[in-house]
């Protein structure tokens, strides 16, 4: 998995690779938004376009980390989720936790 | 007057015999002693005898010829004379003549204790080569009386590196085959630190000497003035590709009097015999690591027993219904359960739910949800009202990130089944004529968020319907295309079982992902139940 960021007053991050228990994108995943969020980030946009696949485990810690940064007062929103995370966020019925937008233009300017 | 020479390079040490009147040394396969290295050419040297001495000579070698560091052309042997070819310290030849009496000052050479160390190092040599499982304690005792006895110290230690890298007392023996008592001993700290570092052996003949005395207070005062120490470093054969080469401590020897412990020639034996004692050690301790894996793979069989004896049978019937589960695990043990109890008037309930991850982490979470199901479900009101407890229940022992996925349903005699679906993939009813639905109302996974609502519905089922629910492990199998089974091919699966008995409808499920998959390894459990409602009892 690989994170790349974009800071300025809304943080985009761009997530590539697949997000799941044995790749150990799961906890990759966590310290990385536990870091910006120690930096001060408030609004962060994850941008999920290059990640392939989302075991139960990635989907279980973008739950948390969706929390973590609520409860520090920020927002976390998704853009160009794909059509097999959207899926299991509807079969989860987890789909209402997250705010999620078809473009990080979208997601950035819900922000506005 | 025999002669040998004494070789010691990649391949180990051996002895070879001048039993030639010339005998070349190089690289070109032809010479007496062939030797690979960059830095020897290809006619080296040679040593000549005749009959009185052995002569050694350059043939004008690219990169020199030396005998105890001096650069030669030509150079009369004698016993002992370490040669050198080039700039390489990979190779070290030492002459040896057999009878020689000593013509050394020191007086100290001991060739009967240099063979004493040989044969030990081809001891260990051997309960290496055997894969010995003897523990590494016996190994480590071994090689200190070998080297106590040879050596004639008075004291031997073995330190070993821990994984941060600090030194620390493995085995401490007395002469005599005696083990030291306790734990920590006064031993020079910088001498072994050093020979750690460098992989350099260090002998110091007297601690009284130099400026040494300040940093050994401790030893000079229990009388130990004489220390031989050399690092025991793995530097294993190209076959042993598991391990890696690296010093992994030091043996340590001292004593109070001057003894073969300062010379140059035990020193050189006793190196070679720790680099046989390191393997050996290092042997002991990969294999005491996978005995602890070995002991690991067992409990994790006793977990599986324990976990396939949590799932209640995999077939029951009722007066109305009547179900068939199975669960199999992609590992050893897994993170899927089913459930079922009798819940009096409000009917028959059952469970099927599945923990995130895999292996032994999720087999404990499954056992903690099972339980906590099968607890909540005769208090509860309704299915919703169960999941809504179960939630909390694992939300008050929040496992970061951990999360279950869990569908239940509750069927009274009459057929109505209301259910209430944890963000399981939805299971499916299979109606007369292969009508299909889905039970898809409910919330959302549980154990992740506070305060979440469950709702449930109601359908009514008509006898020889099937409830049939499975895991994400079935819809998500894998053919060896990366295909996954799917919903459409559940629904395949299922054509035509509407009435038949539950244990066959789930053997053609499962059959039909074994056919789908072809053998492609799994990375999910798969796990499945079948009700049927066989109508109200007359």
């Amino acid at each position: 998995m690989q994170i790349d960021q974009k800071m300025c007053d809304i943080t985009v991050v761009h997530i590539s690779g697949d997000i799941t228990l044995n790749q150990g994108g799961d906890v990759l995943l966590k310290d990385k938004i536990q870091s910006l969020l120690q930096q001060g980030a408030k609004k962060i946009v994850l941008d999920l376009g290059g990640v392939a696949y989302v075991d139960s485990a990635g989907l279980g810690q973008l739950v948390q980390i969706h929390a973590t940064t609520k409860n520090q007062g920020g927002a976390l929103r998704l853009a160009n989720t794909t059509k097999k995370l959207k899926d299991l966020l509807v079969v989860t019925k987890l789909v209402t936790v997250f705010d999620s937008y078809e473009s990080e233009k979208e997601a950035v300017a819900s922000f506005n | 007057m025999d002669a040998r020479l004494q070789v010691t390079d990649s391949s180990g040490r051996r002895l070879v015999t001048l039993d030639k009147p010339v005998f070349l040394i190089g690289r070109r396969t032809a010479a007496d002693l062939q030797l690979v290295n960059a830095d020897v050419s290809r006619e080296h040297a040679e040593i000549t005898n005749d009959g009185m001495r052995y002569l050694l000579r350059d043939r004008g070698s690219r990169y020199g010829t030396f005998v105890n560091g001096e650069q030669i052309t030509e150079r009369p042997l004698e016993h002992g004379d370490r040669i050198r070819l080039g700039r390489t310290d990979a190779i070290e030849l030492v002459f040896m003549t057999d009878g020689s009496s000593s013509t050394h000052i020191s007086g100290l050479r001991d060739i009967g204790s240099d063979a004493d160390l040989r044969q030990m190092a081809a001891i260990l040599n051997g309960l290496r080569a055997l894969g010995s499982g003897r523990v590494l304690e016996e190994v480590l005792t071994l090689v200190l009386d070998s080297a106590l006895d040879v050596t004639k110290a008075e004291r031997g230690f073995i330190m070993l590196a821990r994984p941060d890298g600090e030194l620390e007392f493995k085995t401490a023996r007395g002469r005599g085959r005696i083990t030291l008592p306790g734990t920590s001993f006064t031993t020079s700290a910088k001498i072994p630190r050093e020979v750690f570092q460098t992989g350099e052996s260090r002998i110091v003949g007297d601690l009284m000497e130099g400026n040494l005395a300040g940093m050994h207070d401790g030893t000079i005062a229990i009388g130990i003035r004489h220390v031989l120490c050399v690092p025991l470093n793995v530097n294993p054969m190209a076959t042993e590709q598991n391990i890696k080469p690296h010093i992994i401590g030091v043996l340590y020897l001292d004593g109070r009097e001057r003894t073969t412990i300062l010379s140059q020639q035990t020193r050189s034996s006793l190196e070679a015999f720790a680099t046989q004692a390191a393997l050996a050690i290092e042997s002991a301790r990969l294999y005491a690591e996978s005995a602890e894996k070995a002991r690991i793979e067992r409990d994790l069989l006793v977990a599986a027993q324990i976990q396939q004896a949590l799932l209640p049978t995999g077939s029951f019937e009722t007066s109305f219904v009547d179900l068939a589960a199975s669960s199999v695990p992609c590992r050893t043990v897994g993170g899927d359960f089913f459930d079922y109890l009798d819940l009096g008037a409000r009917g028959f309930g059952f469970g099927l739910g599945d923990v995130a991850g895999k292996g032994a982490p999720a087999a404990l979470l499954a056992a903690a949800v099972q339980s906590n199901f099968i607890a909540q479900a005769p208090v509860s009101g309704d299915p919703a009202d169960t999941l809504t407890r179960v939630n909390n229940a694992l939300l008050r022992r929040a496992i970061e990130a951990r999360f279950a996925t869990m569908f239940h349903g509750v069927v009274d005699v009459d057929g109505n089944l209301s259910y209430c679906n944890g963000g399981q993939e939805p299971p499916l009813v299979l109606a007369r004529n292969d009508g299909i639905s889905w039970l898809e109302e409910g919330g959302p996974v549980l154990g992740l968020l506070p305060g979440a609502t469950y709702a449930f519905d109601r359908v009514k089922l008509e006898p020889g319907d099937l409830v049939v629910i499975c895991s994400d492990g079935v819809t998500e199998a894998r053919n060896a295309a990366g295909e996954e089974f799917g919903r459409e091919r559940l629904i395949e699966a299922m054509a035509g079982c509407h009435g038949t008995k539950p244990d066959s409808a789930l053997e053609r499920l499962f059959g039909a992902v074994r056919k789908f998959s072809q053998g492609t390894p799994q990375g999910d459990d798969i796990t499945g139940l079948v009700l049927r409602y066989r109508g109200r009892p007359n």
